[in-house]
């Protein structure tokens, strides 16, 4: 176990900066997610902590001690990789037993360590079939032993569940979870599924065009998210954005959305922030955090698209800038060309500068 | 088994005897639509072989005034098989392909292999070397063959070289020497291949994955470990291919040889092709040519099947 410290590192290839600079401190038995669209960094940062690529500038530190000049195969990192680049032309044994092989350890013991794995990671029965026709859970889990054999102080995971079919990816995240417990490891875990971050990760770090977004845990990214792109990108649907200036009325602050009328009054800790900051804002709400009703006071919007995926139906209202997502139950008797009023929870409003996309009042 | 046949279902004869009815129609449509492919190789491989077998076991030669159609009257009984048992300089010019063979093919197969695994890194002049390198294969044999018998003139550009390393006047005759013109000629035959070879491999280096050979690192693999232990056993097939080409390309060797020494000095540098030439077209008795040339591609077959056997298993295990 180890904890990794990020001190301003920079990668640049050539004129493309693919990390901007980004400081994370990931601390020791951590289950840390990079997330982030592609291109955001994440496989970059991730490769730079396994000593694949080197930092344009700053440093990397696994327990204080400065990464710079360590090889890949002496950073005591174990890798597990989006195909699981498994040695098809061996054995599951040896695969296994590839690591502590190459470092010249006694056969003895290679059989007692692999041995121990594999019955760690229920592979006892396959030890001896070729690693070139198994399942997809099985390589994943010949590709974790086999990082595993070496007890590394950190593991690092490169997106391996994306070749894995929907169905199975809930049995894949599960079983990785159990092993994360089990080997009590600090595993950072890139990947552009924010469902598998958010059910797996003790904290997510949130990354768009090379800059860390923001870092916090599931639960405080998608409640309070930073800035507009962690409030768009956290949830499915994401945030709803609008436009808009704040203004007085008799209830408190509202904000003036334009074409849209007006929002309901905010909460009086958020008007308080919101007071002592001018310019235009985005007024900010969760598609699963607004009710809807034919009649009343907030905002009237027509439905362009009802989209029913079973447990729940989303609708689109609004169009262009004003578009909307609402999240609302399976059997919603709504036609698509209905103006339906759109009231969004009081304490789920969050409020981001027009301008710098940061929020404001977060708390 | 007639006794199991009639408890058998009418429905499940009826479907069995109506598969082959079809199978059968098939077939006939294959065997039209391939039927001039067939007749071409009737003509350009039955026919010929059948021809060879036939004037093998007579005395027929092209100066005996009988059509090759009734050498049958010349029939020997097949003398020309156990002359060709006798014949120690069939014996000998086969033991000298195969010396030719043994450390011409090794020699292109490991210089091959330094060469892709330099070129599977990066350095300057990358391309120009690349087209440099891959020039000898695209050399005419017969020209190679006029420019390595330059080459190796006793007042030629080889001798002229290392007299400059050994620091006084070099005069050796490589081409009438009996040892030296063999060490000559399969100089020749290693420019002129390793660049085949050296293709082959980096191909099938190149197909090397890099995400394991990357796994393989972060696992602790040193560079010769990598290279023992997933490239090599990755590379297995393309190698025994490489392998199998140069070995009956080898065994073939004639041009550049026949141009630089003719086979000579005597016979010293005489290889199966060459011998077969020397009998076909100086002592014009194509019965026995017949017989030695069947004799090779039966030798030449035992080692293709064994290297497609070889092939076809790893290819198995890699799948």
């Amino acid at each position: 176990m180890s904890a990794i410290h990020l001190n301003s590192l920079v990668k640049r290839f050539g004129d493309f900066t693919a990390l901007k600079t980004m400081d994370l401190e990931i601390a020791n038995g951590e289950f840390m997610a990079l997330l982030g669209p592609s291109g955001c960094g994440k496989s970059t940062t991730m490769n730079m902590i396994a000593g694949m690529e080197e930092p344009t500038s700053g440093r990397i530190l696994f327990d204080g001690r400065d990464m710079a000049g360590v090889p890949m195969g002496r950073r005591g990192v174990g890798f597990v990789f989006q195909n699981y680049a498994i040695f098809t032309h061996m054995t599951v044994r040896e695969n296994l037993s590839y690591g502590p092989r190459m470092h010249g350890a006694p056969k003895a013991e290679i059989d007692k360590r692999v041995t121990a794995i594999a019955g760690l990671l229920q592979l006892d029965g396959l030890l001896d079939r070729k690693a070139d026709r198994l399942s997809v859970n099985i390589l994943q889990r010949v590709a974790i032993g086999r990082s595993a054999i070496m007890e590394p102080a950190i593991f690092l995971l490169d997106e391996p569940l994306s070749n894995v079919d929907a169905a199975f990816r809930a049995v894949m995240r599960s079983e990785l979870k159990h092993l994360q417990r089990q080997f009590r490891q600090t595993m950072v875990y890139v990947t552009h599924d924010q469902l598998e971050a958010m059910t797996m990760a003790d904290r997510i770090a949130v990354m768009d065009h090379g800059v860390l977004q923001q870092v916090g845990s599931p639960l405080e990214v998608y409640n309070n998210p930073a800035n507009v792109f962690v409030a768009r990108f956290i949830g499915s649907p994401g945030m709803n954005i609008l436009k808009g200036r704040p203004a007085e009325s008799d209830g408190g602050l509202v904000i003036d959305l334009g074409p849209l009328g007006v929002t309901p009054a905010l909460p009086a800790e958020l008007a308080a922030a919101l007071r002592r900051h001018d310019g235009d804002v985005l007024y900010g709400f969760r598609p699963e955090q607004a009710s809807l009703v034919r009649e009343g006071r907030g905002l009237s919007m027509a439905v362009t698209f009802v989209e029913r995926i079973g447990a729940r139906t989303i609708l689109h209202l609004g169009e262009g800038e004003g578009a909307v997502k609402v999240v609302t139950d399976n059997d919603a008797r709504v036609t698509v060309g209905e103006t339906l009023i759109v009231i969004p929870d009081m304490g789920s409003v969050r409020i981001f500068d027009a301008a710098t996309g940061r929020a404001i009042g977060g708390r | 088994m007639s006794a199991a046949s009639v408890s058998v279902p009418e429905d499940s004869v009826a479907a069995v005897a109506a598969a082959p009815r079809g199978r059968d129609e098939g077939a006939r449509l294959g065997f039209r639509l391939t039927l001039p492919a067939q007749v071409l190789v009737l003509f350009i491989a039955a026919f010929p072989l059948l021809m060879q077998l036939y004037i093998s076991v007579t005395d027929w030669g092209p100066l005996g005034g009988t059509g090759w159609w009734s050498a049958w009257r010349l029939w020997n009984n097949f003398a020309n098989y156990t002359d060709l048992a006798a014949d120690m300089r069939f014996w000998h010019a086969l033991g000298r392909t195969g010396l030719v063979m043994l450390i011409c093919v090794p020699a292109e197969f490991l210089l091959g292999l330094a060469l892709a695994t330099l070129f599977t890194g990066d350095f300057p002049g990358k391309r120009l070397f690349y087209s440099i390198l891959l020039m000898p294969m695209m050399v005419v044999p017969a020209v190679a063959g006029y420019m390595f018998f330059m080459l190796f003139q006793s007042g030629g550009p080889v001798n002229d070289i290392l007299s400059k390393f050994v620091g006084h006047p070099v005069t050796i005759a490589w081409l009438s020497d009996p040892n030296l013109a063999l060490i000559a000629v399969m100089i020749a035959d290693i420019w002129q291949w390793t660049p085949l070879m050296f293709l082959i491999l980096l191909a099938g280096m190149v197909g090397v994955p890099e995400d394991q050979m990357k796994a393989a690192t972060l696992l602790g693999a040193n560079a010769w470990q990598r290279f023992t232990t997933i490239v090599l056993p990755k590379m297995k097939a393309i190698i025994i291919i490489a392998l199998a080409i140069r070995v009956i390309e080898n065994f073939k060797i004639f041009d550049t040889l026949y141009i630089m020494t003719g086979g000579g000095p005597g016979v010293a540098t005489e290889t199966i092709s060459v011998y077969i030439y020397k009998v076909t077209t100086q002592d014009l008795i194509w019965g026995y040519v017949a017989a030695i040339a069947l004799a090779i591609l039966i030798v030449l077959s035992i080692v293709a099947v064994f290297a497609m056997k070889r092939m076809v298993a790893s290819r198995e295990v890699r799948a």
